[in-house]
């Protein structure tokens, strides 16, 4: 019965009618379900339905300390005479079965060959032909019809209401009553359900030669289904008591690990969670050897990071995500932790080509696999874009020095002045078993506007290198506009502003909510000082010889185009800006210029005619991805599937942890005290002319880790344990165990797990719904 | 009048709630509630009721329950709560204060065993735990007996002769899971059997003290001042009787129910429901030509004594049936109506259904059958029943 605001049934009038000749008084009526079934509405339904017939009744259930899924019972007693038995019933008249997996002889205990039985399965009568021969039968698909009427929810099917009406058919009493009693009891919008069950419910009558006393399957004599009546001696059984209730459960919980959102999120294919928790409890080496499994760059990806992992936190939607890459950060910065690489069974020579991000994680992995690697880099330190692109106030050299002297030490060899041509191409993949080519992107893109040959405007990455290989960075003065919204435009943006420039404008052909850089980084440009135009197209540079300003025209912005970004309008509206230095940001090309004329490309692998060469892509030449997490994740992704080819054996690697994601509904928030997220400290200056020092400071200390649920993984907190109400579940060498015999599967341990490291799982009963 | 199929639990709570409406030209209704099993649904069913100049407050234990109850009671207004087993446990001390504090407090108890180890079907040991502090109690056999023993106890615990507060006992799921029909008279009739209450020791303007400390001599007054109060509550209920019958029609059933005893030479003495399954086997005995007989004690504080003694006068053989334990000494009925039967009658005392088993017509049977057998009475005995 849909729960409504019934508080009773009025019996104010009762329906006249003639019983059928087979209803003797006093008449019993047993029901047996699974506790959250309705069982104990039915019956009540039932006697109702009796009572508005004039009769007296009586309707209980057999409540007993068990919960959802339990066997229930259900009774009803009705009598021309007032009713004085205060018993269960044993020998009942009408038997109704809601669940067709409880057939068994406790069920059909004391049912006499004159009784009528009603069953709820889908299944064809005839399946129970043989076994009920002897007693009037009916057998209704009442779920797979409450469930079509949507009577309760789609998880739970309320039948009660529907099965009465079978109830009704097979004691061949009208239909009337069944809409006195539910409009009586609110319950009208049932009754469609109950007629059509009462339509189509199959009956039985019992088989002439019914001489049988008792069902089949009982075996047994009527006198032998009364509970025996002890002897008065005095009652001594052990406490608990010998009762294995958990052979009546249908459902198990287990403990079982979940995918963490952040873990799920890090495209460096980091454990997180595993991380946060290992700092959590037992300080920043333990951290360190979780995390330096997958991140050979913490201190780099620790500060520059645009950490996916946060926006997908699930404390998000409570208080804040947990600041995840400042603890990488401060794990990075707080421990000395080395992994020793491994001896391979059979060590592979490899060559790295390009001493980027993407390149250095395919080096840590094989090297920690055992295997020989060396870096061919063109320019004269390893880095890639981290040592001549991102500036030294967001990554100082040091930092970046401290992951790399980790990197190196695990006996990698790195030839650095090395550009690598066609030529020597081809010669590394003679000497080598293997070469992963990580080059990164290509040369920046031009604006191809009128005047963009005038002096003082350049390429803002070679602005940015330049910055960083003069100890003292560049000097540079006057007005300066920067065009681009990516990570680039807000790094020359910055730097400019350090190096001298009296004002920087940073101009984008979008709104700022498009742009592309990392939104901290945005903020912070912003705070020093950097003006944004947004909406702005430059179309022409004016000057003689040296730029001296630019022309600008108003962007509307249009549909969508393919990456969901709203398509640039450029209007006829212009207007022009006084400039003396103009850096362009504008991205860069990926284009693979030293392969040997006859390779190709194919899916990240070189190939020569239809034969696959030992050489794969990885980073953003590859992936075009453009974050140092990306080329991280892909070039461990890229190290493990050439290891595999070299090997022999199979692999699909994958960056993303797989599994079921652990969801922000799954966590019990009620369970963690508010506590708003630990921010970063940041060095703010008055002005940041000349000022190179590193500005964001990190946290000042590791509490923020005990702000992570650990989504999806034990902690070992007990609150399992000290929920279950029945107390079956014990602490175990590394865990919980529960114990299966007394578990009565009601899942409160799995709803009271504050971050879904336990799952309930089907017992594999075949009836139950 | 109406008739309604609703449960014993519901049964007290739609009495209490008709009650706390016939008090709203007075000082209203309030009630403090905590639930518990069995007797949740019985406050959960207060708790959704609308009572003109009525509060029902959900507290955060039993025992704050029944201090919002003696707050209320104490300022005047009608009151009513519901637990049982640990929870009255926990409840006792409050209770001592409102019995001391002689306030009308109607409390509904659905019987369930004292844990640990934990049990939630019916005993009647915890009720029994208030036995001697000065509240009434009274047990019914079935869902109208509850519903009518709600309002008469109002009547009775209002009463001037007897201010003090009283417990409706119902066996634990026996009765107050069970649904069958109730007569449920009007508003109009309720108004007219409970009049507004009026508690003369009441907080008013006026300043004074509840309950302050005294002198022995002092004690010892207000003791027996409590203990012939209680004394006159048999005079004072069949009064109540009376004027119930006048205004609804039907009379609710007296402190003892005797069945067939008048002639009976055995006696089957009970209280709760196992009264009803005892008649049941006297009649199935009777049909046999054994003189049996029953009495259901309905009226446990305070005891009719005089009746007892009279119903049991001449009997050879009384068994008595506890459903309950005095550990260490047998059941608490046995203890007090054992010395009301005649020096050569053989009392037997039974603690059967304990922890709220289903006793069934073939347990009285089996143990009658012995006790016609035996020749004197024996130690208490317990019966197990599954
Ligand atoms: C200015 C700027 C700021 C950025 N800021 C961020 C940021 O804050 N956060 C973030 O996650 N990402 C940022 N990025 C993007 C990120 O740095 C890159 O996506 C990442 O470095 C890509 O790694 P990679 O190894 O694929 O390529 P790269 O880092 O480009 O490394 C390629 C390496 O190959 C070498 N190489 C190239 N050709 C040859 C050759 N022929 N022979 C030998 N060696 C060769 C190069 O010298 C270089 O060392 C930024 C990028 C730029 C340009
Ligand atoms: S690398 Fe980035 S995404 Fe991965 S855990 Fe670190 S901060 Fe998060
Ligand atoms: S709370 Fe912890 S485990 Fe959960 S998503 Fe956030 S960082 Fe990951
Ligand atoms: S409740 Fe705590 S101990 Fe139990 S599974 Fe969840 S995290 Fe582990």
């Amino acid at each position: 019965m849909a729960q409504k605001k019934t508080r009773s049934t009025p019996q104010s009038s009762t329906t006249k009618m003639v019983l059928p000749d087979d209803i003797t008084f006093p008449l019993e009526i047993r029901l047996h379900g699974r506790g959250g079934q309705g069982g104990v509405t039915c019956a009540k339904l039932i006697a109702a339905i009796y009572a508005q017939l004039g009769l007296n009744v009586q309707t209980f259930g057999d409540y007993g300390a068990e919960r959802s899924g339990a066997p229930v019972r259900a009774f009803a007693r009705v009598d021309r005479a007032p009713i004085r038995n205060r018993n269960k019933v044993y020998q009942p008249d009408h038997l109704l079965v809601l669940d067709a997996a409880l057939l068994a002889p406790p069920v059909l205990d004391g049912v006499g060959a004159k009784a009528a039985i009603l069953l709820n399965s889908p299944e064809a009568a005839e399946k129970y032909a043989e076994t009920f021969a002897d007693f009037r039968f009916g057998i209704i698909d009442a779920t797979g019809i409450a469930r079509k009427h949507g009577i309760g929810t789609s998880s739970v099917v309320i039948i009660n209401t529907t099965l009465v009406g079978a109830y009704l058919r097979l004691l061949e009493l009208p239909l009337e009553v069944l809409e006195d009693v539910y409009t009586g009891m609110g319950l009208e919008d049932d009754l469609a359900a109950a007629k059509e069950a009462y339509q189509k419910v199959q009956v039985c009558q019992p088989s002439p030669r019914a001489t049988q006393k008792t069902a089949k399957t009982t075996g047994g004599q009527l006198e032998t289904c009364l509970p025996e009546v002890k002897p008065q001696t005095e009652h001594f059984e052990d406490i608990p008591s010998r009762l294995k209730t958990g052979s009546w459960s249908t459902q198990l919980p287990g403990y079982e690990d979940y995918v963490a959102p952040c873990n799920h999120a890090c495209p460096a294919g980091n454990d997180v969670v595993g991380f946060i928790q290992a700092l959590k409890t037992s300080g920043p080496d333990a951290a360190a050897e979780v995390l330096l499994h997958t991140q050979p760059l913490p201190s780099v990806c620790g500060r520059v990071c645009p950490a996916p992992c946060m926006h997908e936190c699930n404390r998000n939607q409570m208080d804040g995500a947990v600041n995840i890459r400042s603890l990488e950060r401060w794990i990075a910065d707080h421990s000395d932790f080395r992994l020793q690489p491994e001896k391979a069974a059979k060590a592979f020579s490899l060559a790295v080509i390009g001493g980027g991000p993407a390149g250095l994680s395919a080096a840590w992995q094989l090297a920690l696999r055992g295997h020989q690697v060396t870096i061919f880099e063109k320019e004269s330190k390893l880095g890639g874009v981290l040592r001549y692109g991102i500036p030294v106030y967001r990554l100082p050299e040091e930092v970046l020095e401290r992951d790399l002297k980790r990197i190196l030490a695990l006996g990698i060899t790195s030839v650095c002045d090395h550009p690598v041509d066609k030529a020597e191409m081809a010669r590394l993949h003679q000497d080598y078993d293997a070469l992963i080519l990580s080059k990164g992107f290509s040369d920046a893109y031009n604006l191809a506007a009128a005047g963009e040959s005038l002096d003082g405007i350049e390429q803002g990455l070679d602005f940015l290198a330049r910055s960083r290989k003069s100890e003292s960075g560049e000097n540079l003065v006057g007005d300066v506009v920067v065009i681009g919204g990516g990570n680039t435009a807000i790094d020359c943006a910055r730097t400019a502003l350090r190096s001298g420039a009296s004002s920087v404008k940073l101009v984008y052909r979008r709104s700022r909510d498009e742009m592309p850089a990392i939104e901290e980084e945005i903020q912070d440009a912003l705070r020093e000082g950097v003006q944004l135009l947004a909406l702005r197209q430059p179309v022409a540079f004016r000057g003689v010889g040296q730029v001296a300003g630019i022309v600008l025209a108003e962007v509307e912005l249009g549909e969508p185009d393919a990456d969901g970004r709203r398509r640039p309008l450029v209007t006829e509206r212009t207007s022009e800006m006084n400039c003396s230095r103009v850096l362009l940001a504008l991205g860069q090309q990926n284009t693979l210029d030293l392969l040997p004329d006859c390779w190709q490309i194919r899916k990240d692998r070189i190939w020569q005619k239809d034969q696959p060469l030992n050489i794969w892509l990885a980073g953003d030449c590859a992936t075009a991805d453009g974050t140092v997490t990306h080329a991280i994740g892909n070039g461990r992704l890229v190290a493990m599937e050439a290891l595999a080819k070299l090997s022999g054996t199979e692999s699909t690697p994958t960056t993303t942890p797989q599994g079921s994601v652990v969801a922000p509904a799954q966590v019990r928030f009620s369970h963690f005290p508010v506590l708003a997220p630990h921010q970063d400290r940041h060095r703010v200056l008055e002005t940041y002319q000349n000022s190179f020092e590193e500005v964001n400071l990190g946290l000042s200390g590791q509490e923020e880790a005990e702000r992570c649920f650990s989504c999806g993984r034990c902690t070992q907190c007990d609150t399992c344990l000290v929920y279950c109400p029945d107390g079956v579940i014990s602490r175990s060498e590394n865990g919980y165990q529960i114990d299966e015999d007394y578990c009565k599967g009601c899942g409160i341990c799995v709803a009271e797990c504050p971050r879904r490291a336990m799952d309930l799982r089907d017992k594999g009963l075949s009836d139950v719904r | 009048m109406s008739v309604e199929l609703i449960s014993a639990n519901h049964a007290a709570a739609l009495a209490a709630t008709l009650a706390g409406r016939a008090n709203r030209s007075a000082r209203g209704f309030c009630s403090g509630v905590y639930p518990i099993t069995p007797s949740t649904e019985c406050m959960e069913f207060l708790c959704g009721q609308e009572i003109e100049k009525g509060k029902v407050v959900r507290a955060d234990s039993e025992h704050n329950a029944m201090g919002i109850c003696i707050g209320a009671s104490a300022a005047g207004a009608r009151s009513f709560t519901t637990t049982c087993s640990n929870g009255l446990a926990y409840m006792v001390e409050n209770c001592v204060a409102a019995a001391g504090y002689r306030l009308p407090i109607v409390m509904s108890v659905a019987n369930r065993t004292l844990g640990p180890p934990w049990n939630i079907w019916a005993d009647h040991g915890d009720s029994l735990l208030l036995r001697d502090l000065g509240w009434l109690q009274l047990y019914s056999a079935d869902n109208q007996e509850v519903f009518d023993t709600v309002l008469c106890a109002f009547r009775l615990a209002e009463d001037p002769r007897i201010l003090m507060p009283v417990l409706c006992c119902m066996d634990g799921f026996i009765l107050s899971h069970t649904m069958a029909q109730v007569e449920i008279p009007t508003q109009e009739q309720i108004d007219r059997f409970l009049p507004p209450a009026t508690i003369p020791q009441r907080l008013d303007k006026a300043a004074h003290t509840l309950g302050q400390m005294e002198t022995p001599h002092q004690s010892v007054v207000h003791r027996s001042q409590h203990h012939q109060a209680m004394l006159g509550a048999r005079q004072v209920y069949s009064e109540i009787q009376d004027s119930f019958t006048e205004i609804f029609g039907r009379r609710p059933a007296d402190p003892l129910v005797s069945y067939r005893a008048e002639d009976a030479e055995t006696l089957i003495v009970s209280m709760g429901t196992l009264g009803v399954t005892a008649e049941r086997v006297v009649d199935q005995l009777r049909d046999q030509g054994q003189a049996v007989g029953s009495v259901r004690v309905r009226m446990f504080r305070p005891l009719p004594d005089t009746e007892l003694r009279q119903l049991f006068g001449g009997k050879k053989r009384i068994a008595v049936l506890d459903r309950d334990i005095s550990i260490g000494f047998g059941g608490a009925l046995w203890g007090e109506v054992r010395n009301f039967a005649d020096r050569d009658s053989i009392v037997q005392g039974y603690m059967i259904g304990v922890g709220g088993g289903d006793v069934r017509p073939e347990h009285l049977l089996n143990l009658l059958a012995e006790l016609e057998q035996s020749e004197e009475s024996a130690a208490p005995k317990i019966v197990e029943v599954a």
